[in-house]
């Protein structure tokens, strides 16, 4: 079931739609909540959409369910993320404008109004539709209360129960539909979390012990959660003057030999460039998040799209190897920070983890056993016994990776560069120590190649048919194939390493007669880079197209069957 | 725990007569002995240029890094490692033009590091182009002229200045020629707690007109604590007694212009600060 809310400033869509989130998680519901929001600081429109599952994790669906509106000037801005549908059950607070044709089951409910008249305010407004959704969801009231009572996070709530009671009185006073929610799996709490808790949690679990970082939308949340986490662990935490800072400052840790982190959006990685330039070249370990939005320069902030994906591979002069790591799900954003951490740690090599707006800041509620797994730990290679005869830092080994010593290690001292260097670290300028250390930079990543566990390929193995996709496009593509039950004739691959390029799904590509990329770039810049690397079928079709609107089931599921026919 | 040699095998590959030597030589010989900095102790950091390659010949840990942002790097390994001696080596172009947008931001975080800057006017290692710092004169006013390229359009920023005016923790001017001096300095920055600031005016033997550190040393004067300052002629201030400790005087001090009178010494060293 999908629920959307939308109003302006003021409204209270997102304490709304997080309220309702908390109370149906405790009760075991799963849930997934986009927000859609403007360029206004305060006061400009605002959405969100929930989609509330029984059973699993699912995306809201293109026309909600249920739809909330505050605030019809604001409905009109956000209109294409909000579709009425003709089943539509529509709750609105004031007379709508002519020109919006109002679904079957319209009502106008009033809740500024019975706001003003039980609280004394229309503030209060959000709580009283909380109120009237619990009875139309038709929620268990004792528990729903019970939780009210106990969470911690709803204390405000408590104080605002005459708004919750006026809210469910009004389910009486108009002729509502019966509800359609069916009762959840099982009663077990669901935890709540976006994309960027996840990454920091990810990153503090394991043995992050600093992060440096610069306020960039949408990526803010990583910095914010990583300064409280920090700062009650005792770890470092600095907010830089710019993003050439919070990294440089990354690269000073683990010099000496602190693991740490930075997080930003597409305009911060463009200032990062030259600092991966540096880590790949004098092979130090650094993690950066990039949660991509519009772009390219300033774009639209606040909107996912896929757009990084050339710079993270590619961005920077020279050649300079690095590895880039995108999840699809909220539990891919937390098991993959922990394995950007240890293939940066174990291959000393920059990672780029490419989450984007909707991953990063979508509210998901699920089960939290990806939160309490234990996750293999790898660490660096250090110095061996013969090392400390005569330390050379870039010692070519038969896997190309050498130990490497920290500032502070008694008797490996050694001094490095982004000049290219020899074995020992000291600058060189001859052709043969130049094409022998990039071939160490380049050949110590291939193992990588092998990490089969980092393809998701679903489906059956001996079709011919199918659809390769990556990060959170992923999640709607795979939801159509199995909407459309689809699942006998096609198979999807969907890349969490993709670069360097896993044999995976080289083998995935060469296994079939016809292909559909699916990527949010206006450039194809997935399907270039699948093209750059191997033979992609003769017939390949490519769905592509700019960030700033989430895609719809709609959209994709023509391309999706034209490719089966 | 002293190890007296502290340089590597490699050779510098600056010319004969560059003040960079100088610097060499005080960190090698005098400062990381001196206060018996362990060689695994120490991280040297700079950026790109001259006085960049320093890292190299420096028997301590180090990484010869990006233009202008030998400072963040030194910020993040202090932070990470306390206990370490960080040192920030970089020149005017780097620190001052590059940079400097760290610069303010050093000074406001504090952090325990030492920032050498090597002024020598000039971008000597892309063969003599004006600095922020190359010393502005109209044509054929002055002999401190570029001699390769035109003469610079800006005024110069006066780097004591603005470590004054943004009130770094500790600044100090020394100078090549007096490698003891400068020696000292360091060792007083590398001591004090806090972000130090360190400007060492050095001759560039190839694109620096030999009238300009002629003028320089000449003019130059030592700040000693407690005894008068001297100003520049053109100056109608009464001379005061030198005191570091007063941000005040520092400020009045750093108005000197460096071509008028550079003086050498402690310039202010406000309270440390522990983190």
């Amino acid at each position: 079931m999908t629920i959307g809310i939308v109003g302006g400033g003021g409204d209270g869509v997102i304490v709304l739609g997080s309220l309702l989130q908390r109370l149906t998680a405790s009760q075991g519901y799963f849930s997934q909540m986009p927000r859609y929001y403007g360029p206004q600081i305060r006061g400009g429109a605002s959405a969100i959409k929930l989609s509330l599952d029984a059973e699993c994790l699912s995306l809201p669906e293109d026309s909600a369910d249920i739809i909330v509106c505050f605030n019809w000037g604001k409905y009109q801005e956000l209109a294409n993320e909000l579709s009425l549908g003709a089943d539509t059950l529509l709750l609105y607070d004031s007379e709508p404008p002519r020109e919006i044709n109002l679904p079957g089951k319209s009502f106008l409910v009033g809740f500024s109004k019975k706001s003003q008249k039980v609280t004394g305010s229309t503030l209060n407004k959000n709580i009283v539709a909380l109120g009237l959704l619990i009875r139309i969801l038709a929620l268990p009231e004792d528990k729903v209360n019970k939780t009210i009572e106990e969470s911690e996070e709803l204390v405000l709530l408590r104080k605002n129960m005459p708004a919750i009671e006026a809210g469910k009185h009004l389910f009486y006073e108009f002729p509502f539909p019966e509800p359609r929610l069916s009762p959840p799996r099982d009663y077990f709490p669901k935890v709540i979390l976006h994309g960027n808790t996840a990454i920091a949690r990810a990153a503090v679990r394991v043995s992050c012990q600093a992060f440096f970082g610069y306020p960039i939308t949408p990526a803010a949340e990583i910095m914010q959660e990583m300064q409280e986490e920090l700062s009650r662990r005792g770890g470092i935490f600095i907010q830089a003057e710019d993003e050439i800072a919070s990294t440089g400052m990354s690269i000073g840790a683990s010099l000496v030999g602190v693991e740490s982190m930075t997080a930003t959006s597409g305009p911060g990685l463009d200032l990062m460039t030259e600092m991966i330039g540096l880590a790949s070249a004098a092979e130090i370990p650094m993690v950066i998040v990039d949660v991509q939005r519009c772009g390219p320069s300033t774009g639209i902030p606040s909107r996912s799209e896929q757009s990084d994906l050339n710079h993270a591979i590619y961005g920077g002069h020279g050649d300079a190897p690095r590895v880039v790591i995108a999840p699809c799900d909220i539990e891919g954003c937390y098991r993959l920070t922990i394995e950007s951490i240890n293939i940066a740690q174990y291959f000393q090599t920059p990672v780029i983890l490419l989450s984007d707006q909707w991953l990063g800041q979508t509210l998901v509620a699920t089960n939290s056993e990806f939160l309490k797994k234990d996750y293999p730990r790898v660490k660096i290679k250090k110095a061996a016994k013969e090392d400390f005869e005569h330390y050379r830092r870039y010692r070519l080994t038969e896997d190309f990776l050498s130990p490497m010593a920290v500032v502070g290690d008694e008797g490996l001292v050694y001094q490095t560069s982004g000049l290219t260097h020899n074995e020992a670290g000291a600058p060189a300028s001859d052709f043969e120590t130049h094409q022998k250390l990039h071939e160490k930079r380049w050949k110590k990543l291939l193992p990588l190649r092998q990490r089969d566990e980092l393809v998701k390929i679903l489906g059956e193995q001996k079709q011919r048919t199918g659809i390769i996709t990556w990060g959170s496009s992923a999640q709607i593509v795979l939801e159509i194939v199995q909407d459309v039950g689809l699942q006998q004739q096609v198979k999807v691959c969907v890349p969490e390493l993709l670069h360097p390029l896993p044999h995976s799904v080289e083998s995935f590509l060469g296994s079939l007669d016809k292909l559909l990329v699916i990527e949010m770039s206006y450039s194809g810049q997935f399907y270039r880079y699948l093209r750059s690397q191997v033979d992609l079928p003769e017939k390949t079709e490519v769905y592509c197209r700019a960030g700033g609107r989430p895609f719809t089931k709609k959209e994709l599921t023509g391309p999706i069957m034209e490719i089966v026919k | 725990m002293i190890t007296s040699n502290y340089r590597t095998s490699l050779k510098p590959v600056w010319c004969s007569g560059c003040g960079n030597f100088s610097l060499l030589t005080a960190l090698t010989k005098r400062v990381l002995p001196g206060l018996g900095i362990p060689r695994h102790q120490a991280l040297m950091v700079s950026g790109i240029g001259c006085s960049s390659r320093m890292p190299a010949y420096i028997d301590t840990y180090g990484i010869n890094s990006l233009h202008g942002r030998a400072i963040v790097i030194a910020q993040g390994a202090k932070l990470a490692k306390p206990a370490l001696t960080v040192i920030a080596i970089g020149g005017d172009g780097d620190f001052f033009s590059i940079g400097a947008g760290h610069l303010p931001h050093a000074v406001r975080k504090n952090i325990d590091i030492t920032c050498i800057m090597v002024n020598n006017f000039v971008y000597a290692l892309t063969k003599g182009q004006t600095s922020p710092t190359t010393p502005h004169l109209e044509r054929g006013e002055g002999p401190f002229l570029s001699w390769q390229f035109y003469p610079p359009v800006d005024p110069m920023l006066d780097m004591i200045s603005y470590s004054v005016s943004t009130r770094a923790s500790f600044i100090a001017q020394g100078i090549a020629t007096d490698p003891p001096h400068l020696a000292w300095l360091i060792e007083e920055g590398i001591k004090h707690r806090g972000f130090s600031f360190i400007s060492v005016l050095t001759p560039c033997a190839i694109f620096d007109p030999l009238e300009l550190f002629k003028t320089i040393k000449k003019k130059a004067s030592y700040l000693t604590d407690g005894q008068p300052v001297e100003l520049p002629d053109s100056s109608k201030e009464k001379p005061w007694n030198h005191d570091p400790g007063n941000i005040r005087l520092a400020l009045r001090l750093a108005q000197s212009p460096v071509l008028e009178k550079p003086h050498l010494g402690v310039f202010f060293r406000g309270k440390e600060k522990s983190h």
